[in-house]
């Protein structure tokens, strides 16, 4: 089990001998249990950050949004930047250098192991705490503990984990410049693709009755997008940000700039809109499921991506997040390639 | 109007109401594990926290169609106008913190300006209030924002839970026709029924909540920190979604595109869907600057409307307390921590 010391240990180090221009961990929130993402650039912050079961965010984000903060600033870093990563947190980040988002040297990777445990999933804890809410939660072993009113409980992590983290087999973050606990590689403790074979196992008709429903709730407030470190476009299909309207930009231009998907929130757009963003994750997507879990209509955004994660894996043996040498599924060409369309 | 009503013939009276044929009833219903108004001929629990979205949808849809039109080559455009189709509706079980949200959205499209489309839905809707006489949730914080827990404030009839029976208290005539429509349904106040609400009130309003320490010196705090650093600092987890704004009750920006629908013959709709000033081209010129350019400048946006614009435009504070935007926040941005934090940074 990782001794939070020893997080801050490394992370005040790294900072006291300047190799590293800051960290990017989790701390304390304030609104209850739940941790909070944290940029510190000091040595005597780094007792500020915390370890637990509600470090759910995927940090690799805030990689990206440094990035584009420096790109934006014409400024060149110095020197690399350093970020607490969980295994699915690593994935991201070898899939974005994969993608010449940023470099090797850019990063130092301060890899946490979830061992045999990972995040809370909210709505399995308030089943567990029967209404009682958590002021803070810790892990245990195999058991997660949490603070209420009534005390403290102990409550055995498969029962309240989420299913992202029952389903990963890679809950240690392989590519690392420092690790802290063990290495668990491999674990099985729910089969993979485990809600994705249920949901499946449903007819057509049900299915698409089933989505049809989940996209007619949604509110279109983007946070699927904006939580996922693989949506780093700078213009994404739904905003038009970089159209610039000119003192000779014709009216007809202005009329006729590309809009793929509608402002209205109805199924036609919407349906469209998750579409897109489950298409272009294909090969990139980590299965970190922060979409899924940041919705606030609780669609299963996961069944999306894991699909085309199943696709990618049961018919090209691809796994996003494995190597930074790697070739990247849709930009590589193989001569065992099953299509016949390419040759 | 003051009377009771036995818990088991709640059922019967939403049903009274349909019966009516004036009355589309609404409540809250759980569907795949999130609490929405769904629209419902007699089933009704009220034993939900609150739902996720806040009911102003039902005067202020996130899609509103002003007007349609087609252009057929060679003759003039031709466009229809598109009325809102608002049957009356009663919603059910709105808790007093979006109740007081109502009488904000109020201000904005009826006070101020006088909006045909959302005061076509408006007039047409009534909200059936619950009272919060449970343990609040840990995000509530409706007492420090000028509202309580057993406001009545923008509903037409305030319910409160008793235990084995509802004190209705109707607040407005619209609410008083609501009971009238099944008169029979409901018995006379006790003394003891008084009693026994009195003490539900008060120990409603005994529960602990969060709480924004100074809501009164909120809008000069905000004033005077407008170009405080602490704007960046507080918004640098931020991802820029849209969470806290399409849930609040009381966030009402919106935008008008047209959007088309067919192109042999070019035909769509001039629409208005809501806006979020998270989103980076809310403000953006057409130039392409934003003077809004970053998370910060944009969570200060936020907070600065709800404790201080709308305070020196309408003299209220437009925070509820509901605490959606605290707890449905991906990376913990509270509102709640914010105006605190500012209030003790200018001091």
């Amino acid at each position: 089990m990782i001794n939070i010391q020893d997080i801050r240990d490394t992370a005040k180090d790294l900072l006291a001998k300047g190799e590293v221009r800051g960290v990017i961990g989790w701390k304390a929130g304030t609104r209850g249990m739940d941790a909070e993402p944290v940029v510190i650039t000091a040595p005597e912050q780094a007792d500020e950050l915390v370890w637990d079961p509600t470090c759910y965010h995927n940090l690799a984000l805030y990689l990206v949004e440094d990035r584009k903060f420096l790109a934006h600033a014409r400024k060149n870093a110095d020197k690399p930047i350093g970020i607490v990563a969980k295994g699915c947190d690593a994935r991201a980040i070898v899939v974005l250098m994969q993608e010449n988002y940023f470099k090797r040297e850019d990063v130092y990777i301060i890899g946490v192991s979830c061992e045999n445990t990972g995040v809370v999933a909210e709505h399995k804890l308030a089943r567990q705490l029967s209404g009682f809410a958590a002021s803070a939660a810790a892990f245990a072993g195999d058991e997660f503990s949490f603070t209420t009113a009534k005390g403290e409980k102990k409550v055995p992590a498969r029962e309240v984990m989420a299913d992202r983290c029952l389903e990963c087999r890679n809950p240690f973050p392989k590519e690392h410049n420092a690790t802290l606990g063990e290495d668990k590689t491999g674990r099985t403790l729910a089969a993979p693709f485990a809600a994705l074979a249920k949901f499946e196992a449903q007819g057509g008709g049900e299915r698409w009755d089933f989505w049809e429903r989940q996209f007619d709730r949604c509110i279109r407030c983007f946070a699927c997008r904006s939580v996922c470190p693989m949506c780093y476009c700078d213009e994404c299909v739904v905003d038009s940000i970089e159209m610039k309207v000119l003192p000779d930009t014709t009216a007809e231009e202005k009329a006729n700039r590309i809009r793929w998907i509608e402002r209205s929130a109805d199924r036609s757009e919407n349906i469209t809109y998750h579409m897109t963003r489950a298409m272009h994750l294909a090969g990139r997507c980590v299965d970190c499921g922060e979409c899924e879990r940041v919705c606030p209509v609780n669609i299963p955004l996961r069944l999306l991506n894991n699909k085309m994660e199943r696709e990618a894996r049961e018919r090209f043996g691809y796994e996003p997040g494995a190597s930074i040498g790697g070739p990247s599924l849709v930009a590589s060409f193989r001569d065992d390639d099953p299509g016949d369309f390419i040759r | 109007m003051e009377k009771t009503l036995d818990k088991a013939r709640l059922n019967d009276w939403v049903a009274a109401l349909g019966k009516t044929g004036n009355w589309e009833v609404h409540a809250p219903a759980l569907e795949d594990g999130v609490w929405t108004y769904q629209p419902v001929e007699s089933e009704v629990s009220l034993d939900h926290p609150n739902t996720k979205q806040p009911p102003k949808g039902f005067a202020f849809p996130q899609k509103e169609i002003f007007f349609s039109f087609e252009q057929i080559k060679g003759e003039p455009a031709r466009l229809t106008e598109v009325k809102p189709q608002a049957p009356q509706c009663a919603v059910f079980g709105v808790r007093p913190c979006d109740g007081r949200g109502t009488v904000r959205m109020d201000r904005v499209f009826t006070d101020h300006v006088a909006d045909p489309y959302y005061n076509a839905r408006r007039k047409n809707v009534a909200y059936v209030g619950l009272a919060c006489n449970v343990t609040p949730a840990p995000t509530c914080f409706c007492k420090s924002v000028g509202g309580s827990p057993v406001s009545s404030e923008g509903l037409d009839i305030l319910l409160t839970d008793l235990g084995d029976k509802y004190f209705a208290q109707a607040v407005t005539k619209t609410g008083e026709a609501l009971m009238a429509a099944a008169d029979k349904l409901f018995a006379k106040v006790s003394p003891a029924d008084k009693k026994s609400v009195d003490k539900a009130h008060a120990d409603a309003l005994a529960q602990p909540q969060r709480a924004v320490k100074d809501a009164a010196g909120a809008p000069a705090k905000l004033k005077a920190a407008f170009d405080s650093p602490l704007w960046e600092e507080m918004a640098r987890a931020c991802i820029g979604c849209g969470i806290c704004t399409f849930l609040c009750p009381t966030c009402h920006c919106f935008d008008i595109n047209d959007e088309v629908t067919g192109s042999t013959p070019l035909k769509g709709n001039r629409v208005r869907t809501w806006d979020n000033c998270q989103f980076p081209d809310f403000t953006m010129h057409s130039s392409g600057h934003n003077p809004r350019e970053n998370t910060g400048a944009r969570l200060r946006q936020r907070v600065s409307h709800k404790f201080r614009y709308f305070h020196e435009n309408f003299g209220m504070l437009q925070c509820t307390g509901c605490g959606r935007c605290v707890s449905e926040c991906p990376v913990g941005i509270d509102i709640v921590a914010v105006v605190n934090k500012v209030a003790e940074h200018v001091g």
